[in-house]
């Protein structure tokens, strides 16, 4: 699902150079879980936009779902994206829509047809427990809820590949073991799921394979 | 998907709030500019159009034809092309015409002790070349025959007025292009407004896998609307201009450019103007830039 050859990124140039990310390589398989663990600026948010074609790697390949990330052309890069859920450290919800409608603006986004949308809304948020908060609106959400509905963002359009950049970052321990219990359920099912995380703390729970970033390397590749 | 590009495109007019009616006013107040130079214009085109056919050259001749010789000579003045009809007036016409328009003073002109006025041919041009500069060169061609002492009149007015029209459009022309530059300005801030008040949802469309045209077609419909609205508001402000305007012009119109009526723009020329505010709504629409990350 996921191939990366010797990428490297560099932000700047000459004395402003920095080396955000150095020689990395590593496969996901379909369908498996990985961690991708590291202290903040350890590098994990730069890769994980570069698997989705925010940012270009600097040298080396990448190889996302099927798709040569580096070889895509910019009217290419939306067919990569819909085959990739995405949620972050901020759950990025619209402020002026409710729960329902924030899930449901990508299925419109994509021009799935309006007697899908309303089943297939329902049944993400049916997967992360938000079905009775439908109707309401992001501030009167919890963190947790609103990371929840964030989740549910994310799996609204059925991608083969969630990418999770510090989801429980924000959150408690409590509500950070209940995100990544949801976060398990949506691998169960079938998604291979990407976890970039710095809290120690969660890695054990997760008993899965760990890739270790420090400085912008990757230091262990276990479990 | 249509739907979704339509109700995005009025969720955003609607925010745009009052920069968004600053836009419509531009726009309106351009096209109204514009539209009444454009009415101005057409009806001044009318009034040259029917003083072309007016247009009459006198072609003076050297000496009187002998009658035997005058129709080979009407002939001749005929053949130079571009003339519709054609009058001889001899000596003894000019003079009555003379005395005629003299009246109680008549008498004047019997103290004469000979006729000085030469004979003439009044000359109407063809329809098709009643324009100054197909009248001019008629003069010309009527001026080179041997026969001609002078040809005088033409359209040197009505070159005038013409020339007049002209100077009318262009300053209608530029008066236009200003205002409709400052519209696309307006629309394309009001639009770059909205665009920066929606940039998470393009964030989020971006992430999720939204193509570009489904991005930039509500921003483009946005500035469509607005101009469209304008050019409505630019009509209905032209139509209500005119109905004021023409009781008082029309009693003024016969006795000093001689049109009986002021006439409105036409269908297809009312709807050309609403296309205009529709394409200058989505260049304004178009050219708004948005930040959005990923």
């Amino acid at each position: 699902m996921i191939r990366l050859e010797h990428v490297s990124k560099v932000f700047g140039s000459g004395p402003a150079r920095v080396a955000a990310l150095t020689d990395i390589s590593f496969n996901v398989a379909k369908g498996e879980f990985v961690v991708l663990s590291g202290a903040s600026g350890a590098g994990k948010t730069t890769l994980l936009r570069m698997l989705y074609r925010a940012e270009m790697p600097s040298e080396g390949d990448i190889e996302v779902a099927g798709f040569d990330v580096a070889a895509l052309r910019n009217s290419e890069v939306p067919r990569l994206r819909r085959s990739i859920g995405i949620v972050f450290q901020d759950s990025k919800l619209l402020a002026g829509r409710t729960v329902f409608e924030n899930v449901a603006f990508v299925l419109r986004v994509l021009g799935v047809s309006r007697r899908e949308i309303t089943p297939r809304t329902f049944s993400a948020l049916k997967a992360v427990g938000l079905s009775a908060r439908a109707q309401a609106y992001p501030h009167q959400l919890s963190q947790g809820e609103a990371q929840r509905a964030s989740l549910a963002r994310a799996i609204v359009k059925s991608p083969g590949l969630l990418l999770a950049d510090e989801p429980t970052g924000n959150l408690d321990e409590e509500m950070a073991v209940e995100i990544l219990g949801l976060v398990k359920d949506i691998w169960a099912r079938g998604t291979t799921v990407l976890f970039a995380t710095h809290q120690a703390r969660l890695i054990p729970q997760l008993k899965r394979r760990t890739l270790r970033l420090e400085a912008g390397r990757l230091v262990k590749d276990e479990g | 998907m249509l739907s979704f590009i339509f109700n995005e495109a009025m969720r955003d007019l609607r925010r745009a709030g009052r920069v968004g009616v600053s836009a419509i006013l531009l726009i309106a107040l351009s096209l109204t500019a514009l539209g009444g130079f454009w009415l101005l214009s057409l009806n001044l085109g009318r009034a040259i159009d029917q003083w072309g056919d007016r247009v009459r050259v006198i072609v003076f001749l050297k000496d009187e034809p002998p009658a035997a010789r005058l129709e080979e000579l009407l002939q001749k003045i005929e053949g130079v092309g571009g003339i519709q009809r054609l009058r001889y007036v001899s000596k003894a016409d000019a003079l009555r015409l003379l005395k005629r328009s003299l009246g109680s003073q008549a008498d004047v002109a019997e103290q004469l002790p000979r006729n000085p006025l030469p004979a003439s041919v009044e000359v109407t041009p063809d329809a098709a070349i009643a324009t100054p500069e197909g009248t001019r060169a008629l003069v010309t061609r009527l001026g080179a025959l041997p026969e001609v002492e002078e040809v005088q009149g033409g359209s040197q007015w009505v070159e005038g007025l013409e020339q007049f029209r002209r100077l009318f459009q262009g300053m209608g022309l530029v008066v236009g292009a200003v205002l409709a530059m400052a519209a696309i300005l307006t629309v394309t801030t009001a639009t770059t407004l909205v665009l920066h008040l929606r940039r998470d949802e393009m964030e989020i469309m971006r992430l999720v896998g939204a193509t570009e045209s489904v991005i930039r077609w509500p921003r483009l419909l946005q500035g469509m609307a607005q101009g469209l609205v304008a050019s409505i508001v630019a009509l209905a402000t032209l139509e209500v201009a005119y109905a004021l305007a023409v009781p008082h012009l029309e009693p003024l119109l016969p006795m000093t450019i001689g049109l009986e009526r002021v006439l409105f723009l036409s269908p297809w020329q009312a709807l050309s103007l609403i296309a205009a505010g529709t394409l200058l709504g989505a260049v304004g629409g178009l050219l708004a830039r948005g930040r959005a990350h990923a």
